[in-house]
């Protein structure tokens, strides 16, 4: 998983995670998803991390207002997010495969 | 800001019945919910108060989660202060409507809402924070109780930084817990209930302040309008002055010369007057006769008529002489026709408040304010009216209502009864039927500090104008029209003839007297007559006797002296 929001100038990324610092629901996101990450064989390098407490405006750009929430950036405009800790495994699996 | 250290600090909204009924304003650090159903007002009062702070030089951070930065702004500009919220630098406005398709999948909370709102304060230096369908977004938690902690966290994040934070949500059918957000009123000081309910097909709006730790407040429930300068509470949004100490004394004239001879010169300036009586009975008239008569002196007059418009009113009037034309020409008479059947209680209420604010009469006509009583939610017609007469007052208002009564109400007089006892005079116009005709009565039930007959007298409409005929009374009746005038032909030929009569029989009498005298004055010469006989007869029986004794006497004497020889001469001298 990269950090920080300059990734995405290099390309599109395929995920976008917003955490919040080091708030509970965010650490647990982070984990969540870097353990089915490695579960399903996809490379953490798709996953860019934002912190909206370190550059709020990134709230105002994505739209992003429930936290943590993984992002997957469409090409329509027409994004798909899936919010919370990531603790429920089964949705967290369908969003990263059926994308 | 309003409030000591010690007494919870508030932020006055703007609205003055919100203020006036929170004490001066909602909180000025923490939040304050706002509940109520689809339609109760609570995006727009929201978007009032913000618009309203602005206007201030305030500035505002309005978070959307139900309808978009054009949607909003959209219904903004269908009211007055809808322009405040365009591009303008104090308010943002942040559009965080859930994404289409949005999944769960585990817990989440509002940290990065926070970090953009505190952006944005920072940006702005805001002192207002809404957050407008937040259930939208929150009703995703699996536990409601971490939508509720949510909430919680959002009210200290405002507290703590001193800003007045207002959720809104949606209420169900539960009179206080919102829909999705269970438990959040109780961790909010304040809660507002907006509500919504159908009176005769209308939708009418209700406001209550469910609480409000820490600050006194109403907690009645009000009405709510919402028109387009925004959310009123009629009832609450008035400032009245205080009433004009002492009362005046001062009468003026109701248009019409004998009425104002019977009230005793008129009626006191300030006053209340009610006309009752059933339809025809010359209310209206009466009315416009007082319009006239003050426009006459200069002064402004508020006509509100309900369910007659201002041209039959006019030409009705100019045909008994009452001309309103030419003072709604010149302004000062401002004639208001409402429908009472097209708007709610409320409604009336308040436009008629801001009627009289705009047009600062000397004088208002509500024709009829019986009116009041059949408009949707009519039941508070009466505590409607009592507020009006009270709010005339205070501002010096001479005031005429008119009351409407039911040809099938026996009782109908009693329509405005309540009315009648805040009135200072009473008039009761009917009609009297006699002989077949029908004819208007007008009579003074009660006026206050003017000594006034009570008698009921004719009221005559004619192309000269309004006049009172002098009271005819009959036995116990009062008569009019023609029966009066009929009466009154009859009663000065039955003079005429009684006095012909009169004369009659006294000339009869002096002439009785004439021979009674003579006859007296032959009957006196008869006794005269008689007693100058009975004297004269006496006399003769006088001399007889005497005579007759005189000849016994001699007779005696002879015998004696033929039996004696005595001398005779000798003997008489000594029976003398």
């Amino acid at each position: 998983m990269s950090m920080g929001v300059e990734a995405r100038s290099e390309s599109r990324p395929r995920l976008i995670l917003f955490v919040t610092g080091d708030a509970p629901r965010s650490l647990r996101a982070k984990a969540n998803l870097a353990e089915t990450l490695e579960r399903l064989g996809i490379d953490p390098a798709d996953v860019v991390e934002i912190d909206l407490t370190a550059d709020p405006t990134q709230t105002l750009v994505y739209g992003i207002f429930a936290t943590p929430a993984l992002l997957r950036p469409k090409e329509s405009g027409r994004s798909e997010i899936l919010y919370g800790d990531l603790s429920e495994q089964k949705a967290l699996e369908r969003f990263l495969t059926l994308g | 800001m309003t409030g000591s250290a010690a007494a919870l600090a508030k932020r006055e909204t703007g609205i003055i019945g919100l203020d006036r009924m929170t004490g001066g304003g909602l909180p000025a650090a923490g939040g304050a919910l706002i509940l109520g159903r689809p339609a109760a007002g609570k995006t727009v009062l929201t978007l009032q108060l913000v618009a309203m702070a602005l206007a201030r030089g305030q500035a505002a951070i309005f978070v959307s989660f139900e309808e978009s930065r054009e949607q909003l702004l959209r219904n903004a500009a269908a009211f007055d202060w809808g322009r405040q919220l365009n591009d303008d630098a104090n308010f943002a406005l942040i559009d965080a409507r859930p994404g289409a398709g949005a999944q769960i999948a585990g817990e989440f909370d509002l940290e990065g809402l926070l970090a953009a709102v505190g952006h944005c304060v920072e940006r702005t230096g805001a002192e207002w924070v809404i957050f407008d369908g937040i259930d939208q977004l929150l009703r995703r938690h699996r536990d409601p109780l971490l939508a509720a902690d949510q909430v919680h966290l959002l009210s200290s994040w405002c507290e703590e930084r001193g800003l007045t934070l207002l959720l809104t949500g949606k209420l169900d059918h539960s009179e206080l817990a919102p829909r999705h957000l269970d438990g959040v009123e109780f961790l909010l000081s304040t809660v507002l209930v907006l509500s919504t309910r159908l009176v005769a097909s209308r939708l009418a709006r209700r406001f209550r302040i469910a609480k409000y730790r820490g600050s006194a407040h109403t907690t009645d429930e009000v009405p709510m309008l919402i028109d387009a300068a925004g959310v009123h509470f009629p009832y609450s949004d008035e400032t009245d002055p205080a009433p004009s100490s002492p009362a005046p004394v001062e009468r003026i004239s109701t248009g019409v010369d004998r009425l104002d001879e019977v009230l005793g010169g008129g009626l006191y300036r300030g006053s209340t007057t009610l006309i009752s009586g059933k339809p025809g009975t010359a209310k209206t008239t009466l009315c416009g006769s007082f319009a006239a008569a003050a426009a006459a002196r200069g002064e402004k007059v508020l006509f509100l008529s309900f369910d007659e418009l201002q041209a039959p009113v006019t030409r009705n009037l100019a045909t008994v002489g009452v001309d309103l034309n030419a003072p709604i020409r010149d302004g000062l008479v401002s004639f208001h026709a409402r429908e009472a059947w097209s708007s709610l209680l409320e409604e009336h209420y308040f436009a008629i408040r801001r009627a009289v604010d705009q047009e600062r009469p000397h004088c208002v006509v509500v024709d009829p304010a019986s009116a009041l009583f059949k408009v949707p939610g009519g039941e508070a017609a009466k505590v409607t009216v009592e507020r009006l007469l009270s709010a005339f007052r205070k501002r010096g208002i001479t005031t005429i209502l008119t009351s409407l009564g039911s040809q099938d109400d026996p009782v109908s007089e009693a329509t405005l009864s309540h009315a009648s006892t805040l009135a200072d005079t009473w008039l009761v116009l009917g009609f009297n039927v006699t002989a077949g005709e029908r004819n208007r009565s007008i009579s003074v039930v009660k006026s206050r500090g003017s000594s006034h007959s009570n008698q009921v007298r004719e009221l005559m409409l004619s192309g000269d104008g309004i006049d009172l005929a002098d009271v005819y009374e009959y036995g116990s009746e009062v008569l009019m029209g023609t029966a009066r005038l009929q009466k009154q032909n009859e009663e000065t030929f039955a003079g005429r003839l009684k006095a012909l009569a009169d004369a009659q029989r006294k000339r009869e009498l002096e002439h009785q007297i004439q021979l009674s005298e003579a006859e007296a004055e032959r009957l006196r010469l008869e006794l005269a007559a008689q007693e100058q006989e009975r004297a004269t007869r006496e006399a003769i029986s006088d001399r007889y006797q005497l005579e007759v004794l005189q000849r016994r006497h001699s007779a005696t004497l002879r015998s004696d002296r033929s039996s004696t020889g005595a001398d005779p001469k000798t003997q008489r001298k000594s029976q003398k």
